[in-house]
């Protein structure tokens, strides 16, 4: 089977040596940045994203792919750097890419796991979340809406869960509680922070001491989840 | 002595104003703060900073209108600017990148991307 033409987004001209090495006999068309590769390529197909570009992060980029009609239902790969963090590629793949790759990587490896994504759905399939998330001894399902930490079943409310699969979407980044209550209570700004506040401290007991404590405070400004 | 650049930070959320006005600080820069799109133009016009942090969904006028106000002073029209917003919407992504804008961040964000992004933007190595 032969890759299908590939439209490379990134600005790094060793990324761009790996991906055309590895694809080759395929067709590259290589983007140096975001605004480049959403004025050259239209969707759907198969797209390579570098997790650093000049304009935009990799990870924005392809949660932004991934909500647009036309490319919806695009192959998205996204090339992270060292080194490799299982929490951040799991990130990624909750942000809608198919398929993470930390470099430096091996070229055929990068080759045959591209080949087998696509022979499984082709470039057009329709992303497949995983039905369980593993984060060390946490374990999330947000089909059943279950989760566990060592197996053992934590007993969170509706919009405990809620708040986690956020936190969960958006490690690594700062929270602010307005925006917390927009996204996760649905609720405008002039609900009380307060009840963020002690919402997340009943989060934090539900996941218990070493899970709990991944969920820091930033002074002032919000919340942010770690790891 | 060379003196610290200077960024301008235009966003109605008082979190976020303060969080990106802390990181900007951290990178070395002198930070202008701005609530309204008007605002941040007007101080913008005054101030000639080196780089402007703009949110999109202003109260007054969209970011990207500030922007090509910003854009028509002559000082102002190479500075840097950084889309900095919940709005992902390929649509608005697309926009604001052919406004020219030097980044397009999406809230929530990772401190150590804006802290770079910034970094890069205003040359602090």
């Amino acid at each position: 089977m032969t890759v299908p033409p590939v439209y490379c987004a990134t600005a790094d001209s060793a990324v761009e040596a790996f991906v055309r090495a590895s694809l080759k006999g395929s067709r590259v068309t290589v983007c140096r940045s975001a605004a480049e590769l959403l004025k050259a390529w239209k969707g759907p197909g198969l797209a390579v994203i570098d997790s650093v570009l000049p304009d935009m992060g990799g990870r924005d980029l392809v949660a932004v792919l991934r909500g647009a009609p036309r490319t919806a239902r695009s192959t998205l790969v996204l090339l992270g750097r060292g080194p490799h963090s299982p929490a951040a590629a799991a990130a990624c793949f909750d942000n809608g890419a198919d398929e993470y790759f930390t470099l430096p990587a091996d070229p055929r490896l990068f080759r045959a796991r591209l080949l087998n994504l696509l022979a499984r759905g082709g470039a057009c399939a329709a992303p497949q979340k995983p039905a369980e998330y593993a984060f060390g001894a946490l374990r999330v399902s947000p089909e059943a809406r279950t989760a566990s930490i060592k197996g053992a079943p934590l007993r969170l409310t509706a919009l405990e869960f809620d708040l986690l699969m956020y936190f969960l979407r958006n490690q690594g980044r700062v929270v602010s509680r307005s925006v917390l209550l927009e996204q996760v209570w649905r609720l405008d700004c002039a609900a009380s922070a307060r009840a963020v506040d002690k919402r997340i401290e009943a989060l934090r007991a539900g996941l218990g001491r070493s899970y709990g404590a991944k969920i820091r405070t930033v002074f002032g400004l919000g919340y942010i989840f770690k790891l | 002595m060379k003196s610290r650049p200077k960024v301008l930070v235009v966003d109605d959320e008082p979190d976020y104003l303060r969080i990106a006005a802390r990181i900007a600080a951290k990178a070395g820069c002198a930070v202008l703060t701005a609530p309204t799109a008007l605002e941040g133009v007007a101080l913008a016009c005054a101030e000639r900073p080196d780089m402007i942090l703009l949110d999109v969904g202003l109260p007054d006028i969209s970011g990207f209108e500030a922007a090509r106000r910003m854009r028509k002073d002559p000082a102002l029209a190479a500075v840097p600017i950084i889309f900095f917003t919940v709005r992902s919407e390929l649509d608005m992504v697309t926009e604001g990148l052919k406004l020219g804008a030097a980044g397009y961040v999406l809230k929530p964000f990772d401190p150590d991307e804006l802290l770079r992004r910034i970094k890069a933007a205003v040359s602090v190595p």
